[in-house]
């Protein structure tokens, strides 16, 4: 039974059904799911910060080298070098489920393209899907083929942009001699192991071409990002926001020109995939040699879902019926992780448990006062909660920040009650524990691990190996994201090759008619993936157009807030676990390394968590002033 | 004075489509695109990031250097200049500290498109031309929508004329001020005292 808090079980068919005797089997007003770790009353922490010199804040306002608006308030006690308390802030509503309602649906794709300006593709493409479900249009076997590899160049965008321009700079000589200059001395004597790959001799070295702007691995970061962006631009027209995606498939022409084009810059990163294997292998060893306690920086349990991405084209018939059988047939297997146990991998099962709550968040209920709850069911008739994306309305509500009360633009996801995680380790995960990856000749899932195949460039054949870890934190996020390049760039292989097998049999349609429906009411869900994990758009149709629309993005899952039981959201727990290593005493020096290493390491992403619609206009850019002393 | 054969310019209009007044710039270089004269003369859509940008100048630059770059905008430098005003400079070139161009890198690979992070990303990546002349527009309407406020549209016709006039008429754009970003907008608009 894989819901412990929800009450939903399953009969001997697998139908599932809610149990009987619960007379509001969705209410909140529970302990809340058993064994989650609590935030302190806000109350307390005031009394600490006021009764002890050494309990202080910590406000990070804005959080730099990430993508968008993110705050972050804690309380740490810089002599038992630990944080006591942590608070999630999205400073900018994001709107997109306002602007979409009483639309063609075939906006979405162009308008909700602009949640982000790294991975504009996956929400266009998530909403195709959407579309797609809600008025049963298939597209193509080379549709999805062609789908595939647009989304898989992005991520070849994106992974090492956040491992290399982001991410990468906190574990670089230019920081690291600033808060922890004992590690310079020893990454000076500490022979680097995979110097065969990657041809760094020290682990000093290596730091030094991490260094933002100057750093070698920093400029060839900026660089491969070109190369996936040229080659997502000969199939989508432009990036980051497609113009080529459309329900039913996609309206590039592909030729072989096209294909022959794409692998050249495609076939880049195989060599660039082993050498970010090895780079973040080494740099996590270095780091728990160096001090074991480094495992303990961003650690939480290891609770995570992602819904899958990359449709088998044999499989995919966009259909909420079947979406059990396609979503287990993609290159990515979809998953829900609980305490690193794979409990599902079923969408059906992944959807029916996924709620939002905004006890926290600047919104209104959109339950209570007697209102119906609009879809008790899904359309295969699983049960559905009233919290559930196609049951919310969203009622932005503005208001001062009080840590007790709102504090946030981000709502808080959560799934069986729990706060999951998003990111595209967790399709790892899911992907190397399920063993439902399609037969290929470079990927093998083993049940504990996954082995990817690069094939020989300037370097050798490698065979690299992802394997589940032991400990979740920060640096297994940043090395599952290394892992992740070649294994984006091995699903692209995979791809291309089906693609060309269909050009030569002379299949060159790449999307499939369609029509709007203008009468009665119609639901879609897209279930796809960012760069950074778990992406869906739920959608209903009226008469044509839009009814509602909502978005959850990975960094919704990941920057929510506290909820309505005490259990942080995933940032706030990861950095509440969070030892401070840093070396300085000296407050005035005080950097909190070890919390931005854990906050980055989710690789945060705000604009498609939130953005402004306000009556001045929209906000595409805002520094905000800290008001993380307003929790009166 | 108009250019030698061997001078090389590009326009560029940088912002958002959609976004009202805030698509000043690709707006201007969409209506000039029929008068480009290339090589000598390119009339770009920049709004497709800074790293790109910086990118694509120095891909240009390997055959024939571009000499003069004229980048088109709105920008709200909210520093009291009335909506519709039209700042024209030329950019010293000067480039802030380390942490604001990682902060402007970072911004520009996350998706901002803005004149300032465009020009700081170019100039570190070493892209842009010796001369780097700015038009901006002071805007108004920060909203969705393809029209402009009526105070910027007002002044587009003549943000045409100047930008056009920049790009090909090499005393104008040399009797521009060197300045620094925003042009030190005072009351007396700098393209009255350049016209």
């Amino acid at each position: 039974m894989c819901f412990k808090n929800l009450p939903i079980e399953f009969d001997a068919q697998g139908k599932a059904f809610l149990k009987e005797g619960a007379a509001n089997p969705y209410s909140t007003a529970t302990a809340g799911p058993p064994n989650t770790p609590k935030q302190l009353d806000p109350e307390r922490i005031k009394e600490l910060v006021k009764r002890n010199g050494h309990v202080k804040d910590l406000d990070f306002d804005p959080v730099t080298r990430v993508a968008g608006a993110l705050a972050f308030h804690t309380v740490a006690d810089i002599k038992e070098r630990k944080v006591l308390e942590a608070r999630s802030v999205a400073t900018l509503f994001r709107g997109y489920e306002v602007i979409m309602i009483g639309r063609d649906p075939r906006d979405a794709i162009y308008i909700t393209s602009r949640a982000c300006g790294v991975c504009g593709g996956v929400h266009s493409t998530c909403s195709a899907h959407a579309i797609e479900m809600a008025i049963g249009c298939q597209p193509p076997p080379l549709g999805v083929l062609i789908r595939n590899l647009a989304l898989s160049l992005e991520f070849l965008y994106d992974n090492p942009l956040h491992l290399h321009l982001l991410a990468g700079p906190d574990f670089s000589e230019a920081i690291v001699k600033g808060t922890n200059p004992g590690l310079i001395d020893r990454a000076k004597v500490t022979e680097a192991r995979h110097t065969d790959v990657h041809g760094y001799r020290t682990m000093h070295d290596l730091m030094v071409d991490l260094n933002p702007l100057s750093g070698g691995l920093y400029l060839e970061a900026l660089h491969m990002t070109r190369v996936a962006r040229e080659a997502y631009v000969l199939i989508c027209g432009k990036y980051p926001h497609p113009q080529t995606i459309v329900p039913g498939g996609m309206s590039s022409t592909i030729t072989l020109t096209v294909m022959n084009e794409m692998y050249v810059r495609m076939s880049q990163f195989f060599d660039y995939a082993k050498k970010m294997a090895g780079i973040w292998d080494d740099l996590t060893d270095f780091f728990y040699e160096a001090n074991p306690e480094y495992k303990k920086v961003g650690a939480r349990r290891a609770n995570m879902i992602d819904t899958g991405i990359f449709d088998n084209h044999e499989l995919y018939d966009t259909t909420y019926k079947n979406c059990n059988t396609w979503g287990n047939g993609r290159w990515c297997t979809p998953g829900a992780i609980v305490d690193g146990k794979l409990v599902t991998t079923d969408l059906q099962t992944l959807n029916m448990g996924l709620e939002e709550f905004i006890e926290h968040s600047y919104y209104d209920a959109w339950t209570g006062n007697g209102q119906k709850q609009h879809f008790p069911t899904d359309p295969a008739g699983n049960p559905l909660s009233p919290h559930h994306p196609w049951n919310k309305v969203t009622k932005p509500k503005p208001g001062a920040q009080s840590w007790k009360e709102k504090y946030t633009w981000d709502t808080a996801p959560r799934w069986d009650h729990l706060a999951m995680e998003a990111g595209c380790y967790a399709r790892l995960w899911n992907t190397a524990v399920a063993r439902k990856m399609p037969d290929n000749p470079f990927i093998e899932s083993t049940g504990h691990s996954l082995k990817i195949r690069l094939p020989r460039g300037k370097l050798p054949e490698t065979q690299i190996e992802w394997h589940v870890p032991d400990v979740w934190n920060a640096f297994e996020r940043n090395r599952a994201r290394a892992y992740c390049i070649g294994w984006t760039a091995m699903i692209a292989m995979n791809t291309w090759m089906a693609a060309m097998e269909r050009l030569k049999d002379g299949d060159t349609k790449t999307s499939t008619k369609f029509e709007i429906p203008k009468r009665g009411e119609q639901m879609g869900v897209g279930f796809w993936g960012a760069g950074r994990g778990y992406l869906t758009h739920h959608l209903v149709l009226d008469r044509g157009a839009v009814s509602n629309y909502q978005i959850v993005t990975p960094s919704t899952w990941n920057a929510s807030p506290t909820d309505k039981w005490g259990q942080p959201g995933p940032y706030e727990e990861a950095v509440m676990n969070t030892p401070l290593l840093e070396e300085s005493t000296d407050p005035k020096n005080f950097r909190g390394i070890d919390i931005l290493r854990a906050i980055r390491s989710f690789d945060p992403c705000m604009p498609c968590t939130t953005h402004i619609q306000s009556e001045a206009g929209m906000i595409t850019r805002e520094v905000n002033t800290c008001a993380c002393g307003l929790d009166d | 004075m108009k250019e030698g054969p061997a001078a090389r310019t590009v326009i560029g209009g940088v912002g958002y489509r959609n976004l009202r007044d805030h698509s000043f710039g690709i707006v201007m270089s969409d209506e000039l695109e029929p008068l480009a004269d290339p090589p000598r003369l390119l009339i770009e859509d920049l709004c497709y990031g800074p790293v790109a940008v910086g990118q694509w100048l120095l891909d240009e630059a390997v055959n024939a250097p571009i000499t003069r770059a004229v980048f088109v905008t709105a920008v709200a430098r909210e520093d009291g200049r009335p909506p519709g005003t039209i700042s024209a400079y030329r950019w010293d070139r000067v480039l802030p500290a380390e942490d604001e161009i990682h902060r402007a890198v970072t911004e520009a690979v996350t998706g901002v498109i803005l004149l300032d992070n465009t020009l700081v990303v170019t100039q570190w990546m070493g892209a842009l031309p010796e001369e780097t002349i700015v038009v901006e527009v002071e805007p108004e309407a920060h909203a969705f929508g393809d029209s402009m406020s009526p105070a910027v549209a007002a002044v587009f016709p003549e943000a045409k004329r100047l930008v056009m006039q920049f790009a090909t008429d090499e005393a104008a754009a040399r009797a521009l001020p060197v300045l620094p970003l925003g042009g030190e907008w005072t009351s007396t608009a700098v393209w009255r005292a350049v016209r």
